[in-house]
Parts: structure tokens; sequence; C-alpha cells
């Protein structure tokens, strides 16, 4: 163990339980800005050890490597820009602050784990906490009981999983699988469990109701980070364990192609603006699919670019959103007059939806683009096709709000929005541009992590 | 690098409208920024200039600038109309609550149109492409309060989207099939040379307006006028010929000339039919665009390479002409309607300057376009497609000058003479600046051939020459001159005659015939993407009928019937399972 680990573990544990410690005799500001602080402190940490560290195991069960790194730095920020939604938006920030701790901890589980069982332990810990952050906001009792029915799915068909894949192997820990159709039994049964958190069709009916039953700045945890967390279990199980099994990354060619036709389709008919976003969110993680599919370390660096754009262009649209729920707009016409109302907002949602749909001198162009290189260079060009069609009929809705963002409405006022989402989004417009014009410290760091899960 | 710093100027005018809330800057920042990037060209020498990117394992993405005479003179072009064309909108926008946003949309259009200009390899082109397709969107839906103008984007996007779609499959393709993302490198497999060319050869119609995809630009007119002049004549239109100047090694290995040549006659008999027919006076003009760009295509496949070069360069100047007098004409008689049109002979400049783009549009000696039209018709070896290019040559005449007698009649309306008394200076301005360089491009003629002799350019020995034989201005003379002989004796001075001859003209049965054959394939394709684009609107407007339609199972969906959804989850895990177990495959 080195001191820079030391530090990590540290900075985790000072952050559980100093949350638990100011949520019973502090205030709400305390709380807030000692999170902020933490959480800047984690992402220092994991970006030092990003550069300094090799690939090493703690205590035997948690696997400090790049690939996991990676996700620890997409995590953390991301929980940084949620907390910040938060602060200004939740009744009870306390509670939900030391919620959202302990979702991060199961993603950092999640994104260290070296066997079967982390991943048990990580999903969990960070799907769980979600249900009880819906359920702070009284209007959203819907929402929390759906996604507890789909959590309680996913929890019992990856138990099931995890049972056969013992029963096959003999073992919980990372390795490749030998062939026998039990075990091809499980890979279906992670795939359809995972597909639920991960939203793929058709395992995804509910998350469009619960993306938009749950409070804006709930989703944009759900959307930017709970739905990623899915896929790192994903990406983790099919290229560690059953990278032998063919199929199944042919399987996931179909779902992804059936993903994006679904996500993008039902989006254009969506008149709310956050069911709009959740639909268009299954059909960006049909695009992260394609990267997968390939089960090459070029494919899937441009899944990991892909994740890291969807993730903070997700969370700042939603911190748009959140915002303007506060105001009672949530369809999309209400939008009209936004420019006037408030220029910084119109001209963000308007550079969001434009990374959506993959617009050059953006994240979304530049992993969508990888994408479809990828998947040519790995012989599956039909798949970089249909997903550049996709791409293309998606800018049908996204375009959408940005017409009405611009539209003229009478007597519009400026309207002010409050400081932490200011910055939430500011910083995630920052990330998708600067790292749209300047990606390749992204790329590197992506290629290394695929390059690392390749070479194991 | 230096070919980009051509568009800093007009990056940084973008930043400060959009920083500074003055509503009267802008007009001034566009036109400041658009006359510096001008002086900058000063600078810009011929050459190739590659700026990495990204690296992706071994593959380097990255941005590349090419300068070579063809770029430099669309260069020219677009940083001439540029300045022209903000000058004019300070006369014609003069809606302060717009300002900013026009102008803000016109600058990143013309920052794109320079980049595509000089793009050098693939990569550049598609970025730019698809910032050109994004700006002339929101440019033809400028007033998208008004239902045409939001439905006439959305059929033009329809449209130029299935040609960015074309262009990024072809990327795919050609890089695919050569590993590089270079003009130069040509597939050596057959069918991936052939897939390629064909996909940019679509993407070329569709940006160009060429059959069957003309019918979005006639629709784009919904945009301001200054937006048509700009980008639906002078510029964006004819990146697709641009293109296939540019690429016309890969469409010659291709042998795809011949589709060129008849896609082009195809589209030039239809929007020649069309003009003559039409009423709406900015829509005739477009019609005569559409035509336009068919000859360059012509020209372009038939070799003559700079004959059309020189088209492409004098159309821009005396086209965006046409169009600033035909928005002179609808902000001073308030009608759109060639019939009820009138009173442009009141303003004595403003009718000379309309009078000089639309002999230079015809062909009258000494103007520009008599220069472009004979030296195509010199290139015409063939005698059929000569004798083709005299007709369109005489129908042009004919209802171009349709077009000036009928926006010219006597006015009686001494609101509409008060308007055309008050045109603002900066409008006469401009176009006066436009007639003059519709005069002074004639010299062009003799020099072009000269300034595109460099060495090492890739087109050197494709060029063509560019000459004109004894006979060529007389015949263009006198075609001519008989358009405007029976333009006069029809629309002017026989009103009888005309009331006659309409019948005849439009409802002859050869022309019936002629029409309904070509115009029902149009109207086919054009109510495809209409009916399309109907559907997703209607989709748009009301999510109930889309779910009603698709049957009550999807509604159930809808409100998140929970049991519904553990059942279908439970069905697609069964059909999984059993998918992965029929096929068998590990």
């Amino acid at each position: 163990m080195m001191v820079i680990d030391i530090a990590f573990l540290a900075a985790s544990a000072l952050l559980l339980l100093g949350n638990l410690a100011l949520r019973i005799y502090g205030g709400k500001r305390h709380q807030f800005s000692y999170n902020i602080a933490l959480l800047a402190i984690l992402i220092v940490i994991t970006l030092a050890e990003m550069q300094t560290t090799p690939a090493h195991t703690l205590f035997g069960v948690l696997s400090v490597n790049p690939f996991s790194l990676f996700f620890m730095l997409v995590f953390t920020a991301g929980m940084l820009a949620v907390n910040l939604l938060a602060y200004p938006y939740s009744e009870h920030y306390g509670d939900f602050a030391v919620l959202a701790t302990f979702a991060l901890a199961g993603m950092y589980i999640l994104s260290l784990s070296n066997s079967l069982l982390t991943i048990f332990i990580g999903l969990e810990l960070s799907s769980l906490p979600a249900i009880f952050m819906i359920l702070l906001s009284r209007r959203s009792i819907e929402a929390a009981t759906k996604f507890f029915i789909m959590a309680s799915i996913a929890i019992a068909l990856l138990s099931f999983a995890i049972v056969l894949f013992y029963g096959g192997t003999g073992t919980l820990s990372f390795g490749k699988a030998p062939s026998s159709s039990l075990l091809l039994f499980a890979v279906i049964l992670f795939i359809a469990s995972l597909g639920i958190d991960s939203s793929i069709f058709p395992f995804n009916l509910l998350i469009p109701d619960v993306y938009e039953g749950a409070p804006a700045y709930v989703t944009s945890m759900l959307g930017g980070l709970n739905k990623k967390v899915a896929f790192v279990a994903l990406i983790q199980v099919l290229i560690l364990l059953f990278i032998g099994y063919r199929s199944s990354f042919e399987f996931i060619a179909i779902l992804s192609v059936i993903t994006m036709f679904f996500g993008n389709i039902v989006a254009m008919m969506q008149k709310n603006l956050k069911r709009m976003l959740a639909y268009s969110s299954i059909s960006q993680g049909g695009y992260i699919l394609i990267g997968i599919a390939t089960s090459t370390a070029s494919g899937l660096s441009a899944t990991l670019f892909q994740i890291f754009s969807h993730a903070f262009a997700f969370i700042g649209i939603l911190g748009i959103v959140a915002w303007l729920e506060s105001k009672n707009k949530t369809r999309i016409e209400d939008l009209a007059g936004l420019s006037e109302e408030n220029r910084f907002a119109a001209f963000s949602l308007t550079l969001f939806m434009l990374a959506f749909v993959g617009l050059p001198f953006t994240t979304g162009f530049v992993g969508k683009f990888l994408l479809f290189l990828g998947a040519v260079n790995a012989g599956l060009a039909w798949l970089a096709v249909i997903g550049i069609i996709n791409s293309v009929i998606s800018i049908y809705y996204y375009a959408r709000p940005i017409m009405s963002a611009y539209a003229g409405k009478n007597g519009a006022r400026r309207i002010s929005m409050p400081m932490a989402v200011y910055a939430a989004t500011w910083a995630m417009l920052a990330l998708t541009v600067v790292f749209g014009v300047y990606p390749q410290p992204i790329i590197s760091i992506a290629h290394n992590a695929a390059a690392y899960l390749f070479s194991i | 690098m230096i070919p980009f710093l051509l568009i800093v100027p007009l990056i940084i005018a973008m930043a400060l409208i959009g920083i500074i809330p003055s509503q009267s800057m802008p007009k001034y920042l566009a036109l400041i920024a658009s006359l510096a990037s001008l002086g900058l060209l000063f600078l810009v020498p011929y050459g190739v200039y590659n700026l990495d990117w990204f690296t992706v394992g071994n593959t380097g993405i990255g941005i590349s600038s090419s300068i070579n005479p063809v770029s430099m003179l669309l260069l020219v072009v677009v940083l001439l109309v540029a300045p022209i064309v903000f000058l004019y909108s300070l006369g014609f926008m003069r809606k302060p609550s717009e300002q900013r946003r026009f102008y803000i949309e016109m600058l990143a259009f013309e920052a794109a149109m320079l980049v595509f200009a000089m793009s050098g390899n693939y990569i550049t082109l598609f970025i730019a492409w698809e910032f050109l397709s994004l700006m002339s969107y929101l440019l033809i839906g400028f007033y998208h309060q008004r239902e045409e103008a939001s439905r006439a984007a959305r059929k033009a996007i329809t449209i130029v989207l299935l040609g960015d779609l074309a262009i990024l499959a072809a990327l795919v393709i050609l890089w695919n099939a050569t590993g590089s993302f270079s003009f130069a490198a040509l597939p050596s497999n057959p069918v991936s040379l052939y897939a390629a060319a064909s996909l940019l050869m679509i993407a070329i119609f569709t940006k160009s307006a060429q059959f069957p995809f003309q019918e979005w630009l006639p629709d784009a007119m919904e945009g301001p006028t200054p937006v048509s002049a700009f980008l639906h004549s002078a510029t964006m239109v004819k990146a697709g010929i641009f293109a296939l100047i540019l690429l016309y090694p890969l469409f010659s290995a291709a042998h795809l000339l011949s589709v060129f040549l008849w896609v082009g006659i195809i589209t030039v008999i239809l929007s020649t039919l069309n003009a003559s027919k039409e009423k709406q006076i900015k829509r005739v003009a477009a019609y005569s665009t559409v035509q336009e760009l068919g000859l360059m295509m012509i020209a372009v496949s038939i070799g003559a390479i700079t004959a059309g070069i020189y088209f492409f360069l004098m159309q821009s100047f005396y086209k965006s002409l046409i169009f600033f007098s035909a928005g002179a004409v609808m902000e001073s008689s308030g009608e759109e309607d060639l019939e009820k049109t009138s009173g442009l002979g009141q303003n004595k400049l403003v009718y000379l300057t309309t009078l000089f783009g639309v002999l230079s549009l015809v062909g009258f000696v000494p103007f520009s376009g008599f220069f472009a039209a004979i030296g195509i018709g010199s290139s015409a070896t063939s005698i059929p497609i000569y004798i083709f290019l005299s007709v369109i040559g005489f129908s042009t005449s004919f209802f171009m000058f349709r077009w000036l007698f009928m926006a010219s009649k006597k006015s009686s309306n001494p609101k509409a003479e008060r308007a055309y008394a008050t045109i603002p200076r900066s409008m006469v301005i401009a176009m006066a600046i436009l007639a003059i360089l519709t005069l002074a491009g004639s010299v062009g003629f003799f020099y072009l051939p000269r300034f595109l002799n460099v060495q090492n350019f890739y087109l050197n020995g494709f060029l063509g020459s560019l000459h004109a034989n004894f006979y060529d201005p007389i015949i263009e003379t006198a075609l001519a001159i008989l358009g405007l002989l029976a333009s006069y004796i029809v629309f002017v001075h026989n009103k009888k005659l005309y009331n006659s001859l309409i019948p005849i003209v439009y409802n002859s049965a050869a022309m019936n015939w002629l029409y309904s054959y070509f115009a029902r394939l149009v109207y086919w394709f054009a109510e495809g993407v209409g009916s399309f684009d109907a559907y997703v609107n209607d989709s748009f407007d009301d999510i109930g009928k889309a779910i009603r339609l698709s049957g009550s199972g999807i509604r159930r969906f809808a409100v998140g019937d929970i049991n519904l959804y553990v059942a279908v989850f439970s069905l697609a895990l069964v059909a999984v399972l059993s998918y992965a177990f029929i096929t068998g495959a590990l």
C-alpha cells in the first residue's frame, strides 16, 4: 500500500464520517461546503494516482488500475456536480448528501472491484441509496416505487447469474471463463440484469418513468452516474470473464441497434423535456454499446470516451432542467423565451443538445466518431452505419428545444439562476467543449484504461 | 495554421456580439469582421497545412487545409460577398430584436464556409459540411414564428441531412479501404470506390439542390433576403459544385461523370419550366439558381472545368444582385407575387443595378454572364448539348425579362412610390458594388486560365480550356435578344397575347406530358419528404395521436403499468435465452 492509497482511503473515510457527523451536528451549508471540498480533494488524489502509480491491489479485494481510476475520476467529478445541483433544490439536502456519499462509495467499490462479489456489493450500494434519494421528494413516491421494483429484479437476476457463474467455474474472482452452456445462461442473465440500470432495450421500460418522476437533480445522478455504473459492471463482466463468448458480443451488437432505434424514435414523440432526455439517454446508451460489441481495445476506449462525454453533458443539461423545474417549466414548449429570460441557460442548453447530436468540437462528436471508427476497425461497419443513421435522425428532436429556447415570448423577464447551478453548468459546459476541441488527454487515459482491461 | 486565421475575426465578432448587450453594435461588428477577414486573405499562401487533432491507437485524426487556385477562388467569392451582404443587411434587417441572432448565425455560416473552402481532407470537409447544414437550417427557419418558414427549414434539413449521412458513410468506407482521410487516396478496390463515390455524389446533389433533391431550395426562400442571397445563391448551394471539382479525380475514376451530366440536364429542364411558371418573386430567382447549378454541373461533367469555375464565380455576383433587388421590391411594394409587384422603375439607381444583374444573367455583352455562357457553349463539343444549352439560354432570357418587366410595372400605389424613394442607402450601395463587380468580372475571362495554371496542382490535366469560337458570341447575343423580344411581346406589348398564350405554354399536350412525366417523379420524392416531415411534426405536436395509432399496448407503457413492465421483461428474457440456445453459438 502506498502513501497515495492511504490518502485516498483517508479522504473517502472522512467524506463518509464527516457527512454523518455534520448531518447530526452541523447545518446544511457546512455539509455542502465540506462535501465540495472533499470531493475536490478526491479528484486531485485520483488524478495524482493516475499519474504516478502502477496497477496494484488493496487488501486483496480492490484493484487499483487505469480502468478503475478513469471511472473513479468520472464518478467523483459527476458527484460533485450533482451536489451543486441538489443544494439549492433539495428540501432535505443533509440526507441527500449522506445518501449520495454512500452511493459514491458503491461506485468506488464497483470501479475497483476484482471479483463478482465486489461488483455485487458496489452495484447495490450505488443503487439502493438512489431509491431513498428519490423518496426525499414527497411527490416522487411513484417513481421511487418503480425504481425499487427495477432494482429488485436486477438484484435477483444478478445474484442468480453470479451463482451460476460460481457453479460453472468454482470461483468468484475475475478470470476468463471456460465455455459451457451453463455459463452462456449466466452471460445472458448478466446482460439482462445490468441492462435494467444501463437502460438497454427491452429491459429498460420503466427507466423513463423513473427519470421523469424523480426530481431533476436526482435524475442527473441516475442518468449521469448510476447508469454508467451498470455499464462499468457490464464491461468488466463481458471483457474480463466472457471475452471468449463471441455470441455474447454479437448479442450486444443487436441490443445496441434496437436500443438506439427505440430511444431515438420514442424521444421524437415526447413533449416533456425530462422524458425526452430520458429516451435520448437510452439511445446514447445504444452508442455506448457499439464500443463494447467490438470487443477490441480501440472500440472500448471509444466507449469510455462516450461514457465520459454523456455523463457530463447529461448532468449539465439536467442542471438547467432542475432550474426550469423550479420555475414550473417542464414541457419543451415552456422553453419559449428562455433566451430572453436567461441567455446563459439558453446558450448552454443549445451546446449540450448539440453535444448529444455529435456536433464537431464537442465531446459528443469525438465520442461518436471514435465509436464509428472502432466499429469499422473491428469489422462491424454495418453497426457504424446504423449508428450514423441514428445520430442523424436524432437531430430532429434535439433541435426542438433549441428552436423553442430561441423563440420569442411576450413579457419575458430576466430570471437568474442559483449560484451553485450556474457553477455546475459552467463546469460541465467547459468539460464538454474543452475536451471536444482538445480531446487528446481523455483519449489517452481512456485508451490506457481499455488497453489495461485487455492486458489482464 | 495560417489559412485558419481567416476565421479568427469572425469568431471574435461572434463572441463580442454575444457579450455586448447593445443592439446597434452587431451589424457594424459583423461588417468590420468580414472586412478584416477579407484583408487577411492577402496573407494566405498556396500550400497544405496539417494540424493534428487527436490520435487513437495509430490513427491520427487531423484537420487539414489546402489552398490551391480553386479554393482560393471560392475564398475570394465568400470573402467578397460577405461584406456586401452585411452592408445590405444594415438597411434590410431593421428590427433590433432579431439582429443579434441574425448576425451571429451569419458570421458562423461565413466561418464554416471559409473552412469548407480551404478543407484539405475528408474530416475537415465533413465538419464544415455539417456546420453549413446546421447554419442553413437555422437561417431558413429564422422567422420560425411563421409556420411556412419552420416547415421549409425542416424540409431543407431533412434533405441535407441525407447528404450528411451519405458523406459520413463515404468517409467510413474510404477510411476502411485506404486507411487515410486524404482526398488523394483512391481506393483500389472497385466496390469501395463506387460505393464511396456514389455516396459523395448523393451528398453533392442534396447540397446543390439537384434532381431529385431540388425542391428544398425554392422553399428555403422563406429565410430573410440577405440569407437567400448569401447562402442560397452565392455560396452554400455551390458547396456541392465545389466538392465535385475538388473530388474530380475520384468521380472520374469511378466513371460517374455521365451521371452528373444527366442529372444536371434533368435539373436544368425542370427548373427552367418551373421558373417560367412560378409567380413568387424570390422563388423565380431560386429556380433560376437551381438551373444555374445544373448548368455548372453539366459544364464540369463534360470536362469544361475552367468554364464551370468561371461561371461559378460570376454567378455569385449577379445572382446576389438579383436577390437584393427582389428584397428591395418586396420591401417597397409590400407584395411578393409578380402579378402584383410594381414600381421597380421608380428608383432609378436600383432599377439600373437590377438591369445590370438581369442583363448579365441572360448573357448580354459585355457583362460577365455573357462570357460565362460562351465559355460553356464553346466547350460543348457535342451538337445535342450545344442545342440544349442554346434552348436553355433563350428560355432563361425569356423568364428573367418576364421577372424584370413584371417587377417594374407602373405602380398606382403612392405609398409604394414613397417606399421606393426611401430605400436605405446601404442597400443601394451594396447593389451598386455588385453591379460593378458583375461588369468588372468580365475581365476575369481572359485571366482565369493563367490563374489556374499552377505547378503541382492536382487538377492539371483535367482543367479544359476557356475560349470562344467565333460564332458563339453571335449565337449567344441572338438568343438573349430573342428572349428579350419574346418576353417583351408577351408581357409588356401585348397583354392579350399573354393571356391567350398562358394556356398554350402551360397546358399544351407536349408540355403537359413533359412536365407531368418529370414532375411526378419530383413530387413523388418531395411528397415523400413532406409526409415524413409532416409525420415527424405531427408526432411532435400530438403525442396522444401517435400513441393511439400504435394501439393500446403502447399507451399502457406510456403510463408505466408495472405489471406490464414485468411481463414484457420476462418475455424479453425468455426470448433472449431461447435465441442464445437455439443459435447455440458460444
